[in-house]
């Protein structure tokens, strides 16, 4: 229904969708919001998956990532090259992820890569001390914060290694009611 | 359940990552924590088999890179002429359903007006003033709905058949009962038509706004019928009951998530860090103050446990003192609540003596109650706020037991009026002047319609007294606090907008709305209107006036808490409107229920004219060999899904402690591993040394 589209095949689409939480309409739009990153680089015609990669640095100047504290981690975790350069495909997924509709785990797996800074599958101390300075723009005093970090550690660490693995990391969240309502970016 | 597969999957993967680091220990003798359970990222499609046919949407919620789900979809697309029928008529039945799904939310869409406006507010303010908004327009949405009922079932068939039909009963009454006349005589000072609209009276009163307009008028032609007043009193009752579903329905969904979270504890320090920072914000600016906001929260953490810990090394003596000055305060607190009672009661009644009065100061009269409410309903909190100071009590409790009192005496004021007024309309006191026609027809020849005179001049005040506030104090604190740049501004501050005192305003004018429905059936409609004014009032106050909150407010929980407070209101309301409809006579001289006895009357007069079939289904229902199989049928169902919530409950219990063991023997066999490969390390040294 509608005026017709050239951007995607009906095909490209369907897939979009079934591999997404967006509907086709979301979907336009984003590829809209996509090509205002970047009208040069950005083609019209996805119909034959151009290879077309944004880097980080014009990424982070979109509105909805600008004031975020984690805009750089958010970027990097989505890229395949771990550099921040994002194709479209990957754009999409992570607006996906961070859409309301997209499930309390799924969003635990890359809420735990984005707060891991040094990617080493655990959060750290130092991981959480960089998070927390993030947070409060390093208004806490040294002892606030090793406080602050030690009892996060001490509350949630659960096979007692003094670092958050993805298990403790996932069982602290399914008790934070907050979590689904704040990690959610509206596009 | 959708999600347990995936978390035996992940689990699940975990394990193979075990086995080859155990491998890997007895190459190095190094003992690292490298080789833990972690989150393998390549995980397979091949997991996702076992999962069943629900093949393609499960696709969205698993954390691959895009072109590898495309490529697995490519994949899957291929594989499904393999598939059976059955199965392929399940999921083309399931994409029919989800494509009309979106349909249906596209069209819903209309039901949710002010989506920009609402992520414009939670991005900048938060999720507490974000959630004060969402119920606002549940609200707004909500009285739309039961105006356009009303106006569907009693508005427009009145205004049809005004002309036609018939009285239904007629019946003598002692002359005196049946004299009405609220037309003014002779010449009206043009000013008086504004009073009129502020209060209902004169011109406004004899319209279809009140319930004394409505005649008892029957219709009946050769196949259609239509009987007023039983419409209005099935409405009436259908609005309250559709109101009920609206509030559980949605009370449903806001206590899942807090069931499901299982609340939250103060002081989860490991929560704060990775759950507060609301990645929706749009910064604008406000980032500094977030942060702030953040800082501030983490403080007030840590002071609690300070306080806490205080608490407990407090010795007996100090314990005695504290609880014999909690005690003294709350009953301190409890008699300003009463005083601030008494104080509406006698405004109440000196109104309705004095309400023959013309002109300003008559208006001023007919307005006392409600400036008296509004008044103690402002003053008495915030003293209030002071004794709680003195409490001592931990910050989080301090806030609950100020909204419960806060709460307590917006309900119970409004309660106390109705009261005060119904008890001048059945002559409580003096029941002299009731005795000819069971109400006091002398002051009240048409008492339904004073009492909505009553809802809609309250309804009317709060709208007023919030543009007033806006505009004289609001907007004025804000231009001092900007560009006067003193201490006494600077320690003022630019207002904060305070979430529970707007949300029990909100409560307590659609518990106004609640009561006057049955007297002013129109009064649902103006509340709709009055809220869609107070939301863009709102709005403005908040994006010019006000600063983001210092101190957070619950986002998740507090949606619960708001519909538990309507729910009170709803309460109060249905008690009003059970009182109206079975104990007080209406009166003669007005209205569709005039020849009645009570206004309940009229479903058993109409249960009689149906049919005997008709009567016999009916009689068949409410007697006991229908009702008591029902009750024990429902609460069978009842017990069935609260040993179901049980079991699921220590179902999470149990899986939660079973993490924790397991992480712990993990570290446990690690450590052994460790030190076994040491002892075999150390003996073949030694050999290698002897050699």
């Amino acid at each position: 229904m509608g005026n017709k589209q050239t951007i995607f095949t009906d095909e490209q689409l369907d897939a979009y969708q079934d591999c997404t939480f967006f509907t086709r309409k979301e979907i336009l739009r984003l590829h809209s919001r996509y090509h205002e990153l970047a009208p040069h680089l950005v083609p019209m015609d996805y119909t034959n998956d151009p290879e077309c990669k944004l880097p980080l640095a014009l990424i982070v100047n979109m509105p909805e990532l600008k004031e975020n504290p984690f805009r750089n981690r958010i970027i990097e975790s989505f890229s395949e090259d771990g550099q921040g350069n994002l194709s479209f495909n990957e754009f999409v997924d992570m607006f996906s992820v961070l859409s309301e509709m997209a499930p309390r785990e799924l969003k635990a797996i890359y809420a735990f890569k984005i707060y891991d800074f040094n990617v080493d599958n655990y959060l750290c101390k130092e991981d959480l001390e960089k998070t927390l300075n993030k947070l409060t723009k390093e208004e806490l005093t040294p002892e606030e914060v090793e406080l602050v970090c030690e009892k996060a550690i001490e509350e949630a660490d659960l096979d007692g290694d003094n670092k958050l693995s993805f298990a403790d990391f996932e069982n602290m969240i399914s008790r934070a009611p907050d979590f689904l309502s704040t990690f959610h970016i509206r596009i | 359940m959708a999600f347990e597969p995936q978390r035996q999957g992940s689990s699940s993967n975990g394990y193979p990552g075990d086995q080859q680091s155990l491998r890997l220990r007895r190459v190095s003798t190094q003992v690292s924590n490298q080789n833990a359970p972690q989150f393998n990222w390549t995980s397979t499609p091949a997991e996702k088999d076992e999962k069943g046919s629900s093949g393609p949407r499960e696709l969205r919620s698993i954390p691959m890179p895009m072109a590898l789900k495309r490529a697995v979809r490519q994949v899957q697309q291929m594989q499904v002429p393999v598939v059976s029928s059955v199965d392929s008529w399940k999921r083309k039945k399931t994409r029919f359903l989800l494509k009309l799904k979106e349909d249906v939310t596209g069209f819903l869409v209309f039901f949710t007006p002010w989506r920009k406006s609402l992520q414009k507010i939670g991005g900048n303010f938060g999720g507490g003033v974000h959630s004060y908004f969402l119920f606002l327009r549940f609200l707004v949405v909500l009285n739309f709905v039961s105006f356009l009922l009303i106006a569907g079932f009693v508005l427009i068939p009145s205004i049809v058949f005004r002309s036609v039909g018939s009285g239904l009963v007629n019946s003598t009454a002692p002359e005196n009962c049946t004299k009405y006349d609220p037309n003014p005589q002779g010449l009206v000072v043009f000013y008086t038509y504004l009073l009129d609209v502020l209060s209902g009276t004169g011109f406004m009163e004899y319209s279809y706004l009140f319930y004394g307009y409505y005649n008892n008028t029957v219709v009946e032609d050769s196949n259609f019928s239509y009987n007023i007043p039983l419409a209005y009193v099935f409405t009436a009752a259908f609005y309250f009951a559709f109101c009920l579903i609206c509030i559980t329905a949605r009370m449903g969904t806001a206590a899942r998530v807090a069931v499901a979270t299982g609340g939250s504890t103060v002081g989860s320090y490991s929560m704060i860090v990775f759950t507060v920072w609301n990645y929706s914000c749009l910064g604008d600016g406000n980032t500094r103050l977030k942060q702030k906001n953040i800082h501030y929260r983490l403080q007030v953490d840590l002071e609690e446990e300070r306080i806490k810990k205080q608490a407990a090394a407090l010795t007996l003596r100090q314990k005695l003192f504290l609880y014999t000055l909690r005690v003294f305060m709350g009953v301190v607190a409890f008699g300003l609540i009463i005083g601030a009672f008494w104080c509406i009661s006698l405004a109440s009644n000196f109104s309705q003596q004095n309400s023959g009065k013309e002109g300003i100061q008559g208006l001023f009269f007919q307005y006392l109650p409600s400036i008296v409410i509004t008044t103690a309903n402002f003053v008495v909190p915030l003293l209030c706020d002071q004794i709680a100071v003195r409490e001592q009590y931990a910050p989080s409790t301090t806030v609950i037991v100020a909204l419960l009192r806060a709460v307590f005496l917006r309900l119970v004021s409004l309660a106390v009026l109705l009261f005060t007024l119904w008890s001048q309309i059945t002559c409580y006191t003096n029941s002299e002047e009731c005795k000819l026609c069971q109400y006091n027809y002398q002051k009240y020849p048409c008492w339904e319609t004073r009492v909505g005179q009553e809802m809609y001049k309250l309804t009317l005040f709060d709208l007023l007294i919030n543009i007033a506030v806006l505009v004289l104090v609001e907007f004025p604190r804000r231009i001092v606090v900007d560009h006067w740049s003193s201490k006494l501004a600077q320690w003022v501050g630019r207002q904060e907008f305070v979430v529970p005192s707007n949300v029990l305003g909100l409560v307590y004018g659609q518990t106004v709305v609640w009561t006057g429905a049955l007297f002013c059936p129109l009064l649902p409609g103006i509340n709709a209107i009055k809220f869609v004014i107070l939301f863009y009032c709102k709005k403005v106050t908040l994006f010019y006036n006000c600063q983001p909150p210092l101190k957070t407010f619950r986002s998740t929980t507090s949606a619960f808490f708001f519909l538990v407070v309507l729910l009170f209101g709803w309460g109060l309301a249905t008690l009003v409107m059970i009182y109206s409809l079975a104990a007080i006579h209406p009166s003669m001289a007005c209205g569709p229920f005039r020849f009645f006895p009570s206004i309940w009357s009229i479903v058993p007069t109409s249960f009689y004219m149906l049919s005997k079939t008709s009567q016999e289904f009916l009689f068949f229902i409410g007697s006991q060999a229908f009702s008591v199989p029902l009750f024990v049928l429902s609460c069978v169902v009842m017990f069935y899904f609260i040993a179901l919530c049980s079991v699921y409950g220590k179902n999470v219990a149990l899986l939660r402690a079973q993490l924790k063991l397991e992480g712990r023997d993990k570290q446990f066999l690690v450590k052994q591993i460790a030190e076994l490969s040491q002892k075999l390390q150390i003996p073949k040294h030694n050999e290698e040394i002897e050699d």
